[in-house]
């Protein structure tokens, strides 16, 4: 029973960190315009609509994310290998996967921007002096949480995996829960607020993207106040309720059928979320917004 | 069949940069084979050099290949390399129980045979139709095990699989030999993995568009490699002596420094612009 109580703690813990990891990883690719949403900051400047938007074109969130947590978690590996304290290599491998992030996400500005001199959009060199930073301190924030609770997932709860696998696989189940949780209210609402909500994509409207703000032109940063309300939080709860679940159903279920008990209580833990889910859905779709048959083919195609 | 579309034009010629990524990149990966000859560990960091080669010209691959139309294909490009080159690379590994200078040489041989079956299948089953697929699978195949081994090289200082999979780990200050605290025991792997795997495809994943410029996207392709051969050298403390992790470190430093820097003055060429603190500029889209 105590060893069940436990667990269940560990569990919650985790479940907590999962959940502020979602949060920050979802504002961080949003300043960022990483994913998604990255297409239309792309393709703005050929259809004449030059921007101040950052452009951060690193691969898709979750390959992204498998990278900055797997490395961290290596990193935090080597050093514990080497007798450090846990807790100090768990913060310098953030750190240093950080690093690379802020440098991945700089040449990815640097190098989409210069290709696309051809349609005048200049390089804005304040925008990568202001943005990298921003980015990078909420990547830390989604890294060190991830890794950390990997270590305890590893430590104390006894998963056999080492540390770097445990990493890779949860910055990319990370990625993934930010990307489709977070991500369309910045790149389907907030990219086209000029439009109706859920009138789709129009091809007419393809890179008419809002680049200016109350005041002034709109900023990457902007986007962070903005996904921090609400994407992010979203994004928090994702993944944290992703985390939870896959850990509790396991201390509680396993002894039950040989270890089957927890892959039923999974399964079944799935199908209740996918009747939550549609009901959500429809219930959003009612009660907001002009939604038509006709526009829903068209968001479906440009999707 | 689909259309090519030129990413860039000028640039050295695709089979000149297969000759200098193949050769360099082998014979970098034997340097480090002096380690076991002259039992030290200090020549770790040509792996690093060697897997940085072979990302230079796998960047050239994978452009190949994307200009067929393969816009967000270019990061799943990037994975299937390495996901298949860590295969052959694993298998080659094996082959110093034969001898381990064989073990270079048979990771490339493996990866152009794997990446040759995965290309057909790819071009000819499932009929994306894409003229260099076979070759440019074989190709990527080849660079990512290449990378992969290199890397695990520099990690390790050795790169036959008893090492790698032995390392020791301190209890009260006795060394015992365990599993879990070696190379592919700890999965230091599944790190390497993802690093190669973004390396390779952010170069041309990140400078693409119309004014996509050769020298900028391989010089990107260096700085990618470096940049991952600073953390590789951070995490071989687990395995090297310090004055090894040192010497790799250094390398990797300066390296990505001067590509850092001259990636930056390149971008400056290509800008239509360079600006600081300005508004945008209207060129004609609807207000």
């Amino acid at each position: 029973m105590e060893e069940i109580l436990f667990g269940i703690g560990i569990s919650a813990l985790a479940g907590a960190l999962a959940t502020v990891a979602g949060a920050a990883e979802d504002t961080e690719s949003d300043i960022g315009s990483q994913g998604d949403p990255n297409s239309q900051v792309q393709l703005a400047p050929q259809m004449g609509y030059i921007h101040r938007i950052y452009n951060k074109a690193i691969s898709g969130e979750p390959p992204a994310y498998g990278l900055w947590v797997a490395l961290a978690a290596g990193i935090a590996w080597a050093l514990m290998a080497i007798q450090y304290n846990a807790i100090l290599a768990l913060i310098i491998g953030s750190a240093v996967a950080v690093f690379v992030q802020g440098v991945y996400a700089t040449t990815a500005y640097l190098g989409r921007t210069a290709s696309l001199a051809k349609f005048e959009q200049p390089v804005y060199i304040d925008i990568l002096k202001s943005v990298t930073t921003v980015t990078m301190a909420h990547a830390f924030v989604a890294v060190f949480t991830t890794v950390t609770m990997c270590f305890l997932i590893i430590e104390a709860l006894g998963h056999p995996f080492p540390l770097p696998l445990m990493g890779l696989v949860w910055g990319i189940a990370l990625g993934a829960a930010g990307s489709a949780t977070g991500n369309p209210f910045y790149g389907k609402e907030r990219q086209y607020q000029n439009y109706p909500f859920g009138a789709g994509l129009p091809i007419s409207a393809s890179g008419d993207i809002v680049r200016y703000a109350e005041a002034g032109q709109r900023s990457s940063l902007d986007n962070g106040w903005f996904t921090s309300k609400g994407a992010g939080p979203a994004s928090g709860i994702c993944f944290g309720l992703i985390v939870f679940f896959e850990l509790w159903r396991t201390i509680l279920f396993e002894p039950f059928a040989a270890g089957w008990g927890a892959v039923i209580a999974g399964a079944v833990i799935i199908i209740v979320f996918m009747v939550i889910d549609r009901m959500v859905e429809t219930w959003a779709r009612k009660t907001y917004g002009p939604y038509t048959t006709e526009a829903a083919t068209e968001e479906e195609a440009t999707a | 069949m689909s259309v090519k579309i030129e990413a860039s034009e000028g640039g050295m010629d695709h089979n000149v940069m297969l000759g200098i990524g193949l050769v360099g990149a082998l014979v970098c990966i034997y340097l480090v084979y002096l380690n076991t000859l002259m039992s030290v560990e200090v020549f770790a960091f040509f792996g690093g050099i060697a897997a940085i080669i072979a990302l230079w010209w796998g960047t050239d691959s994978i452009k190949n290949l994307c200009s067929y139309g393969l816009g967000t294909g270019v990061p799943s490009a990037g994975m299937i390399a390495l996901g298949s080159g860590v295969v052959a690379m694993l298998f080659a590994t094996k082959l110093a129980g034969i001898s381990p200078l064989l073990v270079p040489v048979g990771c490339v041989v493996i990866a152009a045979i794997l990446g040759a079956i995965l290309g057909f299948i790819s071009d000819k089953v499932l009929n994306m139709n894409i003229p260099v697929m076979t070759r440019m699978i074989a190709e990527l195949t080849v660079v990512g095990s290449l990378t992969m081994l290199g890397f695990t090289a520099m990690v390790a200082g050795t790169f036959s699989f008893g090492d790698l999979i032995t390392g020791a780990t301190s209890v009260f200050g006795v060394e015992i030999a365990s599993y879990a605290s070696s190379v592919i025991g700890g999965c230091v792997l599944a790190t390497i993995f993802m690093l190669g795997a973004i390396a390779i495809q952010h170069p041309f994943n990140a400078c693409l568009g119309p004014n996509e410029s050769w020298d900028r996207t391989q010089m990107c392709a260096i700085e990618c490699g470096s940049l991952s051969m600073i953390v590789i050298a951070i995490m071989s403390l687990a395995f090297l002596s310090l004055s090894a992790v040192v010497i790799s470190f250094v390398i990797a430093i300066i390296l990505w420094g001067w590509s850092y820097s001259e990636l930056i003055k390149l971008s400056k060429r290509d800008a239509f612009a360079w600006l600081d603190s300005q508004p945008i500029r209207e060129v004609g889209g609807e207000q």
